[in-house]
């Protein structure tokens, strides 16, 4: 409410006009000012300007509500709390799906599925409460022309066949899909200030922005002097704007990042803090530990961007076909790493038996405990968490001590279905 | 009675025309009275009478104060001081390790900023402390309610919910292991609803809204007396962005920790701030650092830095009056903060908690 006007805030006309004549007039400005300043601009006793101070405050500070309040109005309607992912075992460390409300990130290696994932969602937001959905239109802000109308069809008809047995059930779904070219960075943030008046006319449920990392790194080079200020201040900016509409509307967000290489001399970290770089034992897909001047992959945009983000979700390769998503940051969730693979019907998450088979070769594990690759592994920072991207030597990478932490638990992950 | 005219809380104008009148000290305005000074400097009668009132109550403010009665400044001996230090409460963490470095817990009247990079625990142990705060005084905490403004969104109802319950059963072992009187009828307040509906929850979006909020929080503190813990999760979230004038900002801010330090003495309230980590580029390398710029390290008196060593998380006590500067490791379980749990095989000894750390955290997921 910074912009909210003072005449709004029940301050006297005369008050109003004396104050434009010093260009203040919203509520930002207002309270920008000291007091002793005030007291000149409006000509008042300083109690009377504190008591001014509490009304234009009371303009435009939040309202209040107590947790027990926002508990029970989550509890009220508890489907509309996330959006399952119908990865069965992801949405239950996630308690439930991808949050409404917040932000999501998707980072990863060219290659792996961001795009897929991304789409898939799409799908599941169309699809009615009773199957798990939010039964709402989807905005799709496409930066990179990835998006395929034709895989969407095949995700939607191979995924949920029963539910699409016809044609038309496929295009209603497709008309709810609305999707945004947009190249450059200004008519994204454009793009993102107009998506409330969409949200509300479309009935949206669901935004996704496919992706981020693309546009930014186009234009803000940040070696240059004063780019890095303002490529922050650009993400920030669009950040602050998504959460206030995810808020508003309770819908997730999804936004994708791509991978950068920092180097482990780079941003080094005074010595009493510990840099997760100089432990290259953590990052698996780099071949060079033990040198000090090599670089590690990690997530794009930054340190300010991992804090605006709300989830973060990596995915990155393990060996092909298959791929792994771990769970970086989150505020409800453990790390936890999962394995999939890309099929027609979208992401699918794979079963203990294919990663297994090296060690329990005799142990028959009945199909119905497909998706157990819940896997505890000890991340770290996830604006440093090392990314495995694809590399040519394929073979190797399958004796690899590959999985992390793998000692003991995976006994234990007959957890209940 | 010698105040001069020009230091009088008067309007502006009121007070250019009192000195062009030659007026120098406040008791002679008050032997002039209102009818006179009306007069004398063309204003109404009422006016005058207003002005004479601000002007008594403002000396009369200026004797009280003088004769050491209570007031804006407090004066006291160290002794009185070091009773009511000795006397005070601490919010504890439920993490020993980090309660002992800062000297118990998380100090009243003090303001304590955590700073930390992204994922690392900042919110999880805000909301930890929103919980803490309530623990019966039986049971060793304050009995306050706490007030959680949010700039980031970052609060989590059902990440609130576990902790609490958590924690009520936390003291539900400790009452069955050494019951006492007190216990039962703490008890039978002490549930998740009753914590829930002691956390007054603010959603600021921006700086405009924080400010406001901020200002508001003495009357809001003085409705709600029981409060003793102030969070402001993310202060520097809405400073980082679309401020080209850093020098508003660090006035904004050093405005803010001002209200915050009068507000977190007069109601004998903790505030705790989380502060986000930014990277400095210098000459051969870049390092990283609390946000917000240097001076905003002068605000807080209790400064803790939370950061990764590899896949520990590690909290750093950086700053503090009275305790030395030290390291300590925590976690993160379903439970919320904890410290580290030895490996497992050593039995604990409280037996309340279960062992968080060798066991896959899947398993202790709450199924929602």
């Amino acid at each position: 409410m910074a912009a909210k006007k003072l005449r709004r805030a029940q301050l006297s006309q005369e008050m109003c006009e004396r104050l434009s004549r010093y260009q203040i007039t919203t509520c930002q400005d207002f309270l920008c000012l000291s007091l002793l300043e005030l007291m000149k601009v409006t000509g008042q006793s300083y109690h009377e300007v504190q008591k001014l101070l509490c009304k234009v405050s009371r303009a435009c500070a939040p309202k209040m509500q107590t947790a027990y309040e926002m508990k029970l109005r989550k509890s009220v309607n508890p489907s509309s709390a996330f959006l399952s992912t119908t990865l069965h075992s992801l949405d239950r460390v996630l308690h439930g799906g991808v949050p409404c409300g917040s932000l999501t990130e998707i980072t990863s290696p060219p290659g792996c599925g961001k795009t897929q994932f991304c789409i898939m969602l799409s799908v599941l937001a169309t699809l009615p409460v009773s199957m798990g959905g939010l039964d709402g239109a989807v905005i799709y802000i496409d930066t990179e022309s990835a998006f395929s109308a034709e895989r969407l069809i095949e995700i939607a008809a191979n995924r949920f066949p029963a539910y699409y047995d016809s044609d038309e059930k496929l295009l209603c779904m497709t008309r709810s899909i609305h999707l945004y070219r947009e190249l450059t960075c200004c008519s994204v943030l454009k793009r993102i200030m107009s998506l409330e008046e969409d949200i509300i006319l479309k009935k949206v449920k669901l935004v996704i922005i496919d992706s981020v990392a693309s546009v930014v790194r186009k234009e803000f080079d940040t070696k240059l002097q004063g780019n890095l200020a303002e490529r922050s201040n650009f993400l920030n900016r669009g950040a602050s704007v998504l959460k206030y509409l995810a808020e508003e509307f309770t819908i997730p967000v999804i936004l994708t990042n791509q991978i950068t290489t920092a180097l482990s001399s780079g941003p080094g970290l005074r010595a009493d803090l510990v840099s997760p770089a100089d432990d290259l034992s953590l990052s698996e897909g780099s071949s060079v530990s033990g040198k000090r001047d090599s670089g590690y992959v990690t997530a794009a945009l930054g340190n300010t961007w991992s804090h605006s983000v709300n989830t973060r979700l990596i995915l990155q390769y393990h060996d092909l076909p298959t791929r792994q998503l771990l769970v970086a940051k989150s505020p409800v969730a453990p790390f936890s790493t999962f394995f999939y693979t890309i099929e027609k019907s979208g992401l699918i998450l794979q079963g203990l038996l294919t990663f297994f088979k090296l060690w329990y070769s005799t142990v028959r594990i009945s199909p119905d405990r497909k998706d157990q690759t819940n896997l505890v592994w000890e991340g770290t920072n996830p604006a440093l968490q090392p990314i495995r991207v694809r590399n040519t030597a394929l073979k190797d990478t399958l004796h690899d001590a590959a999985l992390p932490s793998t000692t003991g638990e995976t006994s234990r992950n007959t957890s209940n279905l | 009675m010698q105040r001069e005219v020009g230091t009088l809380p008067l309007a502006p104008a009121l007070r250019a025309r009192l000195a062009a009148a030659g007026f120098q000290t406040a008791q002679e305005l008050l032997d002039t009275g209102p009818c006179g000074l009306s007069k004398e400097i063309g204003i109404s009668r009422e006016e005058a009478l207003e002005a004479l009132q601000v002007v008594r109550q403002e000396c009369h403010g200026d004797t009280a104060r003088a004769a050491g009665g209570s007031g804006a400044t407090r004066k006291c001996t160290a002794l009185e001081l070091l009773e009511e230090e000795q006397t005070q409460g601490f919010i504890i963490t439920f993490c020993s390790a980090l309660d002992n470095i800062l000297g118990g817990g998380v100090q009243l009247t003090k303001i304590t900023e955590i700073c930390g990079a992204p994922g690392v625990g900042k919110t999880q142990l805000c909301m930890q402390l929103a919980v803490d705060v309530q623990i019966p005084e039986c049971f060793g905490g304050v009995a306050g309610e706490a007030v959680f403004i949010d700039t980031e969104g970052s609060f989590m109802v059902d990440r609130v919910v576990d902790i609490a319950a958590a924690c009520v059963q936390h003291c539900h072992l400790i009452a069955e292991a050494q019951p006492e009187e007190d216990h039962g009828k703490a008890l039978e307040t002490f549930s998740v609803e009753n914590i829930l509906s002691h956390i007054y929850c603010f959603r600021c979006r921006d700086y405009t809204e924080l400010l406001a909020q901020v200002y508001l929080l003495p009357e809001f503190l003085a409705e709600h007396s029981k409060v003793r813990l102030v969070v402001i999760d993310g202060i520097a979230f809405p400073f980082r962005h679309d401020f080209e004038d850093l020098a508003l900002r660090t006035r904004l801010l050093n405005g803010l920790a001002q209200q915050l330090i009068i507000t977190a003495n007069e109601h004998r309230a903790a505030v705790v701030l989380t502060n986000q980590m930014t990277t400095r580029i210098g000459q051969s390398q870049s390092t990283l650092v609390p946000a917000l710029g240097e001076s905003w390290g002068h605000a807080a008196t209790v400064r803790l830095i939370f950061h990764w060593d590899n896949t520990q998380r590690l909290a750093t006590l950086y700053k503090s009056p009275s305790q030395k500067e030290s390291t300590i490791a925590y976690e993160i379980t379903p439970h919320g903060f904890r410290d580290v749990q030895p490996p497992a095989g050593t039995a604990s000894t409280e037996g309340t908690e279960p062992n968080p750390r060798k066991r896959p955290r899947t398993e202790e997921e709450k199924q929602q």
